[in-house]
């Protein structure tokens, strides 16, 4: 077929449907696009060129501040990257706190991402509800850690401060209020027509497509690709994690895919909740030379930290790799394919959960 | 979805019961958010240890005004991230509930210096030893090439050679590296956080 | 005064059309920003719209420490905001660059070398309501009097 460009269109970089600066370049003919390219580089600050050559204390914050919305698991694999060099252990309770805080930080990052579908796709309505529901999980965050967002709440040997009895109840009645009020939302997301008519059958990564390309997370798990990094952690077998896989691969499925992790978070956090026992939260240890290569699921997929540190716990060479890469090179050159309606490029976009801040660091 | 899952959805009591009570929360944070920290009023001993753990730059000073050194915190360049609360001996600043959860459960930050030199860079000059203030007070005698006959001294050069005597003596006041005119010395400060058995 | 005048500052004070830009900050800030319009925080209810829009913006909340590729941009958008308008800045980037503010940085703090900044709200990133109570404290003083100040202003200029 012979490729007819009418107008080459450009999305952003500042657009309603964007939290962050980016340029979506489409090629249309008529109202379908044919072909699109995403363009970064707006909020790129250097931070593993910052990182070289400051000790633990200053790199967790560097690293904290490559991506806003999922800040503690860029803290939790920065540390336990440099806990897997100089051999330290943590305790059985600051692990599961460490568990407890990472699916609080991604019910928030899913629920936002969810938001930000329903807000694109114009159901403004269950975007505030899904918006307001994040706040429970906010508060839940701020209660544990003293802060919303950059809780610096993961130290090398364990964690910050200790979850006292009666705060741990009241995270607990929060998964409660988190789970009723999901079961609504998710009726009305499943059940709604319109939503069906934007969300079902577009934006459709194909087999192939998937598995050439590197895609991660949930966008890789509604697909039916098993990739997800916490398979290889017994604790969260221990505390009721199982792979789930969704196959229809369009936008509907990434975002059904992200409800149903939303339930099963709350599940991995009351079992973390009944499992803790009283014990030391912080074990210290020194730091010793070394180079490892590790890796942590993120909300949006795998997290893999390539780091060398000198015997005095100095970064020498840092690479970080996040998540969102990939998944903004399959949602440009896979997803955003051949799509019926210019329309459909932002919510395509935005269901794949591309994170500028992390992609470009 | 149907006019009637619509009309169940709005006829809910809790729906309705939050329509005639809607209330906006004050714009205030609650008591366990970590604000900027503020003084307690208890003494400073300006042993600089919030200086030294604070991750942002130019973040916090410890000034002396009337007489007296206070720590200041200085807004649009702390991160409210709290290390300077834990790591003070003394308990001089504050913030949100750490202060009272710092003494419940003993957290603590302790720190030790390691002096590290680049052989590669280094020349023997001595500059980093003579100006060392720890070196100066063992042995005031020290020579211009940085030779000392105490092996009692933090660093010496032997041999044509800047060697590390006694790293557990440094203070961490970066005076040598401010000296050396390689850029070969460098003082690592080793933060390891711990809790004290209650 | 006017009573026109009157009007004018009484509409202005409780309609303010808001549009954030993101000039490499880490997300922290812009989530927050989203987090007042949140049912619970309602920032719509003090009259504040974030439309995201700059041409229909009167206040510009600018966040993250000015990356290269926006050290051209954004006084180029601060030229499409029709008048009045003025900017905040959130969080601790625009001041200061944060902990970004180190050897090897690719930002070049702070926001005011390049477009008049008029408020700044400190903290990394400032809470939902830290960020309301700014917005709505400058909201008094922002756009008032705004045809007067002009007025003078070019009466100076004249002379």
């Amino acid at each position: 077929m012979k490729k007819v460009v009418d107008v080459s269109l450009p999305i952003g970089p500042i657009h309603p449907c964007f939290k962050e600066p980016c340029r979506i370049k489409c090629e249309t003919s008529g109202e379908r696009v044919l072909t699109t390219e995403v363009e970064l580089g707006y909020v790129k600050k250097g931070i593993e060129k910052i990182m070289i050559g400051r000790p633990w204390q200053e790199t967790i914050f560097l690293a904290e501040r490559v991506c806003g919305i999922c800040s503690v698991v860029h803290n939790t694999v920065i540390v336990e990257a440099l806990e897997e060099i100089s051999g330290i252990t943590v305790s059985r309770r600051a692990k599961i706190l460490r568990i407890i805080l990472n699916e609080l930080d991604r019910i928030q990052s899913h629920l936002l991402a969810n938001y930000s579908y329903c807000y694109t796709i114009e159901h403004e309505t269950l975007a505030m509800y899904l918006l307001n529901l994040r706040e429970t999980a906010m508060d839940s965050i701020e209660m544990m850690t003293g802060t919303r967002v950059m809780s610096a709440y993961i130290v090398p040997g364990g964690v910050r401060e200790d979850l006292s009895d009666e705060n741990a109840a009241k995270i607990l009645e929060a998964t409660y209020t988190l789970e009723t009020e999901l079961k609504r939302y998710v009726k009305m997301f499943e059940t709604g027509p319109m939503i069906a008519l934007r969300s079902k059958g577009i934006g459709v990564l194909s087999a192939e497509d998937a598995l050439a390309s590197g895609v991660v997370g949930p966008t890789a798990r509604a697909n039916g690709l098993p990739r997800d990094a916490r398979e290889a952690d017994p604790l969260y077998h221990e505390l009721g994690w199982h792979m789930i896989l969704r196959t229809e691969s369009d936008n509907f499925a990434r975002i059904m895919l992200r409800f149903q992790e939303l339930f099963q978070s709350v599940n991995i956090i009351r079992n973390g909740l009944a499992a803790l026992e009283p014990g030391k939260i912080r074990n210290g240890g020194e730091m010793k030379a070394g180079r490892v290569k590790h890796t942590v699921e993120a909300p949006r997929g795998d997290l893999t930290y390539d780091i060398e540190i000198d015997s005095a716990g100095q970064v020498v060479f840092v690479s970080i790799q996040t998540p969102s890469i990939p998944n903004i090179e399959v949602a440009s050159h896979a997803m955003m394919k051949n799509l019926a309606s210019v329309a459909d490029v932002t919510s395509t976009f935005i269901s794949a959960d591309p994170c500028i801040a992390c992609a470009e660091r | 979805m149907t006019l009637f899952s619509y009309i169940s959805e709005f006829l809910r009591p809790s729906w309705i019961k939050s329509f005639f009570t809607v209330k906006t929360p004050p714009l205030v944070s609650p008591p366990y958010f970590r604000d900027f920290p503020t003084l307690t009023g208890k003494e400073c001993t300006h042993c600089l240890n919030c200086k030294m753990i604070c991750p942002s730059p130019g973040a916090i000073d410890v000034i002396q005004t009337a007489g007296v050194w206070n720590p200041r915190i200085i807004q649009g360049h702390c991160v409210r991230c709290g290390y300077c609360v834990e790591a003070c001996p003394e308990g001089v600043l504050t913030s949100g509930d750490l202060l009272a959860r710092k003494k419940e459960q003993g957290l603590l930050f302790t720190h030790e210096y390691s002096i590290k030199i680049d052989t590669g860079k280094c020349m023997g000059c001595g500059n980093c030893t003579t100006a060392c203030p720890v070196n100066r007070e063992i042995d005031p005698q020290i020579g211009a090439g940085g030779t000392s006959f105490s092996d009692q001294v933090l660093i010496r050069v032997e041999h044509g050679k800047n060697t590390v005597l006694h790293n557990e003596l440094c203070k961490g006041c970066k005076t040598c590296m401010e000296t050396c005119p390689n850029g070969a010395i460098h003082v690592i400060r080793k933060v390891t956080a711990v809790q004290e058995a209650k | 005064m006017t009573v026109l005048q009157k009007l004018k500052n009484a509409v202005r004070k409780r309609s303010i059309h808001v549009c954030y830009v993101n000039t490499g900050s880490c997300n922290g800030c812009d989530i927050e920003i989203l987090a007042c319009l949140a049912p619970k925080y309602d920032i719509e209810q003090y009259g504040i719209y974030v439309h995201n829009n700059p041409r229909e913006a009167d206040v510009i909340l600018v966040t993250g420490g000015m990356s290269t590729q926006w050290l051209d941009k954004l006084p180029d958008l601060w030229d499409r905001v029709p008048e009045p308008k003025a900017v905040v800045t959130i969080g601790n980037c625009p001041i200061s660059g944060c902990v970004f503010n180190r050897p090897g940085k690719l930002i070049d703090p702070p926001v005011s070398k390049y477009i008049p900044v008029t408020a700044a709200v400190p903290g990394c990133p400032p809470r939902p309501s830290e960020i309301i109570s700014a917005i709505l404290g400058a909201a008094d003083i922002l756009f008032k009097d705004y045809e007067i100040h002009q007025k003078e202003k070019k009466g100076g200029s004249h002379k």
